[in-house]
This record gives C-alpha cells, structure tokens and sequence, in this order.
C-alpha cells in the first residue's frame, strides 16, 4: 500500500469529489495538454509543461503568476497506478529543471527543499473522490527519521503555535 | 531560515523523546532535571536531546548558573507549520479550476476516453 493510507496529522490533506468519470480526472492530472488548464492558483498560466509518466519519470512545469513572475517546478514520479494513485515528489527548479531552494523564487523561508505529494483517485457512485496529501521531505540522510516523525511533532505543539504567533 | 536550518528542525522533531520535551517546555520554562524526570533517562541523555533542540533553534538555555533553564522557540516550529498553509490555498484553488475544467470539457461532450 502507497502512502495513501491513514491521514497522519500535520501533514495537509486536501479531499475533493467531482462530477466526472476516473479515467478522464486522471487524465486531467497527467496529460501535459490537460494539466495546462487548471494546474495552480487562480491567474495563473502554464506557458511549458513537459510529463514522463513512468516510475522514476521526472516532470518540469512552469507557473507564470498574474504579474508575469515564472514559477519552475520539477519532481520525480515514484509510484503510478493508473487511474487510482499519483505520487510525486515536488521542487522549485530553474528552467533546466535543477532544483533550487524555494526561497530562490521568494517562497516560505520554511519550506522543505523537496515535498512529497499523494494523490489518490476514488471512484464514488457517479463521481470521483480526488485526495492530495502534502508532506515535507528534508534532503538527504533525515529524510526517513522526518517520515515517520515530523508530522507527529508539529501535532503535539499545534496547541501551543496556534497561541504564538 | 536556511534549507538546512529546517532539515536540522525536522531532525529534531523526528524523535518521541525530542518531542514529548517541547511539549513540556510549551508551558513554561524546566531545568534539565526537571526535563529528566518524566523519561528515565539520565542527565547526560537528557542533556544530548536538548543540544540537538538547541542546535536546530528549537530551544535556547538560560545562562544563570547551575540550571540553565531551557526555553521553548517557537518561531522555526511555526515557519516549518507555515509551507503547509501555502499549499493548503495552493491545492484549494487549483482544484476549483480543476472542476471548471472538467465541467468544461463534460459540456463540450470532449470526455475522451471516460465513460
């Protein structure tokens, strides 16, 4: 089983369900043509998107937000099962799709170098249930301690950051 | 904060023992005895915990004598809680265009391959 199993807290899950077949919601999120259309926030574009959709394929996206800023993002495909799960990882890149730390682009001076993302596509009476889990992977040897370990901790103090801002 | 200043954050958080101490010292500050105490762990284990929270910015220790009563620092917690909001709205917002588009492409009879 992917990591598609118990939502573990501090990690962020976002759930939607749409009125469209499986398939073609897979396909939204997998075909470079597609993926154009929707990818990102509100105003923004996709002017190059290039998908190898294979295990150990990697992708390289550019965002261009309302005022014109290039956002380049790039990931490795580790798992794909067509039209059920989606699992990346995801980083800020230059526009030869090397990674770069996102404060380079001006991101949350706290965000982790790479991230991993789910995305689990469930089939419902007539519609389909999308789930994207966000998790932070820190780079190199830390990664699995921070696997099974980081979520846990920001839940513990999520009483205490939430009082200190 | 630096890339690696937040591996250092994450490597901290990674441990139970690491973590049940910055629960304590959210109410208030302790001495490194005080941080024993709940464990069963010596004072030199103890001790090595807090370097590795200290060295990662997660605490700081008070320079009064003895004690050096250890502090909770709650700002790299907090930056490395923040990217989860940023792709909260991130996700939020790209899935809304997502549903426009499938409506769209639905309404166009465009369902290429769906059934």
């Amino acid at each position: 089983m992917a990591a598609g199993d118990d939502p573990r807290p501090g990690e962020l899950v976002v759930t939607r369900d749409f009125d469209a077949p499986r398939e073609l919601v897979f396909r939204a999120w997998t075909e470079p043509e597609r993926v154009r259309r929707w990818w990102g926030p509100e105003g923004f574009t996709m002017p190059y998107c290039d998908i190898d959709l294979r295990p150990g394929g990697t992708f390289l996206r550019c965002m261009r937000a309302p005022g014109g800023l290039d956002f380049w993002v790039t990931g490795v495909f580790r798992e794909i099962v067509a039209p059920e799960l989606l699992v990346f990882t995801d980083s800020f890149a230059d526009k030869e799709g090397n990674v770069v730390p996102p404060t380079r682009y001006g991101a949350g001076s706290g965000m982790p170098l790479e991230r991993l993302v789910t995305v689990t596509f469930e089939e419902l009476a007539g519609s389909t249930r999308v789930t994207v889990r966000h998790a932070g992977l820190p780079s190199g040897e830390d990664r699995d301690l921070v696997r099974h370990g980081w979520a846990g901790g920001l839940e513990s103090l999520s009483g205490y950051l939430s009082g200190a801002s | 904060m630096s890339s690696s200043t937040l591996d250092s954050t994450f490597a901290a958080l990674a441990d139970p023992t690491r973590r049940e101490i910055l629960v304590r010292l959210a109410s208030g500050e302790a001495s490194v005895k005080e941080l024993a105490e709940p464990f069963q762990m010596s004072l030199p284990g103890v001790s090595k915990h807090l370097k590795v929270l200290e060295r990662a910015g997660l605490i700081s220790r008070g320079r009064v004598a003895q004690s050096r009563p250890c502090r909770l620092e709650a700002r790299p917690l907090k930056e490395a809680a923040d990217w989860v909001e940023h792709y909260r709205r991130f996700w939020e917002e790209g899935l809304d265009r997502l549903e426009d588009y499938l409506q769209e492409i639905q309404r166009e009879g465009e369902g290429g391959g769906g059934r």
